[in-house]
């Protein structure tokens, strides 16, 4: 098949026309756009569920990994009429416009992303039916310099010690970059504010017991050798990697779900490392690691 | 409306002292756009970012850099350079006065216009009638914001005229240029023909003559399109033969690329 080449395919009903299906996206793996829709078609089945109803904005690297990157808010004006948007206002500071996120409902949406080099897929975290009400809160652990994905771990399994003592089941994945992830399925009724305030609690309270190794401010200076709880992330206007997406790092590495045993048992950064490949096999093993998320019902404390 | 001043002072020369203000001397008639989001016509917002890190950066982290190196900077505090300003000393110090046609247009930068300030009427008259009747021009100095200028003050109708002057040095000087100059050898003939071609051409000057038509032309396209003649073209997408499987579409690419990583290990 010559590079250049358009292609008409069909995904589940959808007629999607590829292109530029030989460009390296990640030139040190030598992984290409095809590759990169394989993934995106074959994850699609666990990942779709988790991205659905959800505002998505696209992290697209028309050029690869190395190249210039943009953040896509709006859906493009030729997406396909069958791919739905929601509309959300700007939310930070005093923007008032309104942004008609896409929403990627169905394998089809997923592989009209990818043909679109849009590697990162970051959804919101509130679904279109209740829009002002997040299902999830979210911790992103963030290593400063001097740190790793391992003290991520660390940190990861105190937060989660305490979820536990206030009956809260957390989940955790990679960022697929450096850090950690522990998020909380609520699916009760709360809003934005009260996930923000029970972030930022949980978030200072663990830097109390262990201010040596956590920070909860963003301040540069303060980071070095220590973990960001970046308890920010839960805004409306806010998001956070999706689970399963590839990130724009050297290598196809993934947002990757994994288990309390994992996260106890990592002794280098490489054990909690995986590739699209490894994710796809991981999916083959375990199923969806992250299936908790969709229903599992929690009540914010004091919500 | 008369136009804001910019600055106020006096001339000054020998003992003479002519009380007055600055005002511009330029409207400009550029056609000026926005930038507009293209989906629902909103104002585009600028956001100063981090290069490093993509996050927004306030007001108060931010600081004047000089970059020395490639990648190296030295930072300056705007304190530091407070220090090194021209004393703002609010006069036009006359330096000396030349012929007009001694100044090659080249240097002149920005016009400006001098109006008397109250009770100055006479000396601000006295100076500009003896510049027009002399032809002469008073080569300045002044000092503006925190600025050092070179200015040529001359009167044109009875009202004076400063216009900046660029330095020596920042003209570009023709040596530098690959022109054929002064020495190229022609004949009589030749220079007599393009000399009378010169001369039946000659106009008076009138500025008003010239217009520019491409603001018009634009502003003409602006007007009709909000009148509501607007036609966009449409490009007609190119439609692909045939419609394939998506894994069978995919399978030959990813082959492709994994042969060329196995390829690579091997080397």
């Amino acid at each position: 098949m010559p590079a250049s080449t358009k292609v008409e395919v069909d995904v589940g009903g959808r007629r999607l026309t590829l292109s530029n299906l030989d460009k390296v996206l990640y030139p040190a793996a030598h992984f290409t756009k095809s590759e990169v829709i394989d993934y995106y078609a074959r994850i699609a089945p666990v990942m779709v569920p988790h991205l659905a109803g959800r505002p998505i904005t696209f992290i697209r690297y028309p050029n690869g990994v190395d190249g210039k990157f943009f953040f896509e808010k709006n859906a493009p004006s030729h997406k396909p009429d069958w791919l739905p948007t929601v509309a959300l206002n700007g939310g930070d500071r005093d923007d008032s416009s309104i942004i008609n996120y896409p929403r990627l409902e169905e394998p089809a949406a997923l592989v009209w992303a990818a043909n679109l080099a849009a590697i990162e897929i970051h959804p919101g975290l509130a679904r279109a039916e209740h829009i002002r009400q997040p299902d999830h809160v979210v911790f992103d652990l963030d290593p400063g310099e001097g740190t790793d994905v391992i003290e991520c771990c660390q940190v990861a399994l105190w937060l989660r010690d305490a979820l536990d003592a206030l009956g809260l089941q957390g989940l955790a994945k990679t960022s697929g970059s450096k850090g950690l992830q522990l998020y909380v399925p609520l699916h009760t009724p709360c809003d934005f504010e009260q996930t923000r305030a029970f972030s930022l609690a949980m978030a200072q309270l663990i830097e109390k017991w262990h201010p040596d190794l956590i920070v909860t401010t963003q301040e540069k200076v303060k980071r070095r050798d220590k973990v960001l709880i970046d308890w920010m992330q839960n805004a409306s206007f806010k998001t956070t990697v999706g689970v399963y997406s590839l990130r724009a790092r050297e290598y196809p590495t993934v947002s990757t779900p994994v288990t309390w045993d994992e996260v106890e048992n990592a002794v280098t950064a490489t054990d909690l490392r995986f590739q699209a490949a490894d994710v796809l096999a991981r999916v083959e093993e375990h199923g969806d690691l992250w299936e908790p998320m969709l229903s599992l019902e929690q009540p914010l404390p004091g919500a | 409306m008369p136009p804001r001043s910019l600055w106020s002072g006096a001339i000054s020369f020998g003992l003479v002292n002519v009380p007055v203000k600055m005002v511009t001397a330029v409207s400009q008639k550029d056609v000026r756009f926005n930038q507009l989001h293209a989906k629902d016509l909103s104002r585009i917002n600028q956001k100063r970012v981090c290069a490093l890190d993509g996050e927004e950066v306030p007001f108060d982290e931010i600081v004047k850099g000089y970059e020395v190196r490639p990648g190296a900077y030295v930072v300056i505090d705007p304190a530091e350079l407070d220090g090194l300003d021209p004393e703002a000393t609010h006069t036009i110090d006359i330096l000396e006065f030349v012929d007009l046609d001694q100044i090659d247009p080249v240097y002149f930068d920005k016009p400006y216009y001098l109006v008397p300030e109250r009770r100055a009427e006479k000396p601000y008259a006295l100076l500009a009638q003896s510049l027009e009747k002399t032809n002469k021009v008073g080569i300045a100095k002044f000092v503006m914001r925190t600025k050092e200028y070179l200015a040529a003050v001359r009167s044109t109708k009875g009202t004076l005229v400063l216009s900046t002057l660029l330095y020596g040095d920042e003209v570009v000087p023709t040596e530098t240029l690959e022109t054929p100059g002064m020495e190229t050898e022609l004949s009589d003939r030749e220079l007599k023909m393009a000399e009378a071609l010169i001369e039946s051409l000659t106009e008076k000057f009138d500025p008003d003559r010239h217009e520019d038509t491409y603001r018009e032309k634009v502003m003409e396209m602006i007007a009709a399109k909000d009148e509501g003649q607007e036609i966009v073209a449409q490009p007609e997408a190119e439609a692909p033969a045939r419609v394939e499987d998506l894994m069978a579409a995919l399978e030959a690419s990813v082959q492709a690329a994994r042969d060329k990583r196995a390829g690579d290990k091997k080397k």
